[in-house]
């Protein structure tokens, strides 16, 4: 296990660089399993995609080997969803990440970076449909 | 317009998670992070167990906001924050409450409770009603 400074300084080197972009179509198969999977049966989700249902079309976090470094597990802090448009069957959505923010606290039991990233997901014609905000922390 | 106050409460939702929905979310939202289906490698990194995945816990919480709204508006916002963990086959009791009517914007408190009523998720959603 490290802790050491230069390893929160390799991942902070990350802070505004953009990762890479995803582009996957919104597929009926996928929404009827996520649908299944979170036990949601409204109707509705058989053509729109439900509130969460980004994170599973494009990665909700960035690949942060470097921060893998640090501690020993990951755990979701929270997430904060803005919507613009519906997301829709057929659509195709590109999800586009950067890391906004890069800190650590000392815990109850050691301590804890927290890496703060964005996603911007954009439908086919351009349009912003999704704002996705959230905080990963490593322990 | 419906009729919507502040300090009413939505009709809850109480889901029973299993380790069998952790695996078949773990696929539908491809996270195969090992803490969420092998107990073994939970307890290696000092968990009690395989835990609800963050992202299902909001999903219930989407579901009870959804629920509630229907055809009635439009979601504008939806966050949750992670407070603790939650274990399947315990039920995981999702409600909210009317905290805020300006006009067609509404503002909702919700949190998901584990069995013994400790709010182990809280979140916010905001709705526009109407068109």
């Amino acid at each position: 296990m490290t802790t050491t400074a230069w390893v929160i300084d390799k991942v902070k080197s990350r802070i505004g660089v953009d990762g890479p972009e995803v582009t996957a179509p919104v597929e009926a198969g996928h929404l009827k399993r996520f649908a299944e999977a979170i036990g949601d049966p409204n109707p509705r989700w058989t053509k729109e995609a439900p509130p969460t249902f980004l994170v599973a079309l494009a990665a909700a976090s960035l690949h942060l080997n470097d921060a893998e470094e640090f501690g020993h597990s990951w755990l979701n802090g929270g997430n904060r969803f803005e919507y613009f448009e519906p997301v829709l069957i057929g659509d195709r959505v590109t999800a586009k990440g950067r890391v906004v923010d890069v800190y650590d606290k000392a815990g109850s039991s050691g301590s804890l970076l927290f890496i703060v990233f964005e996603t911007d997901y954009v439908n086919q014609r351009g349009e912003r449909v999704a704002r996705l905000r959230g905080t990963m922390i490593r322990r | 317009m419906m009729n919507v106050k502040v300090g009413q409460e939505i009709p809850e939702l109480v889901k029973h998670p299993t380790t069998r929905q952790l695996v078949q979310y773990a696929g539908a939202q491809g996270d195969f992070y090992e803490i969420h289906y092998d107990q073994a490698y939970a307890k290696s990194v000092g968990l009690p167990g395989v835990i609800l995945h963050g992202l299902l816990k909001a999903a219930f919480l989407g579901q009870l906001v959804t629920d509630w709204l229907g055809d009635r508006g439009t979601l504008k916002t939806f966050e949750v924050s992670y407070r603790g963990i939650d274990q399947p086959d315990h039920p995981y009791r999702c409600r909210g409450r009317v905290t805020k009517v300006d006009g067609e914007e509404v503002e909702l408190e919700v949190w998901g409770e584990d069995e013994g009523g400790k709010r182990t998720t809280v979140g916010m959603a905001t709705v526009r009603l109407g068109g």
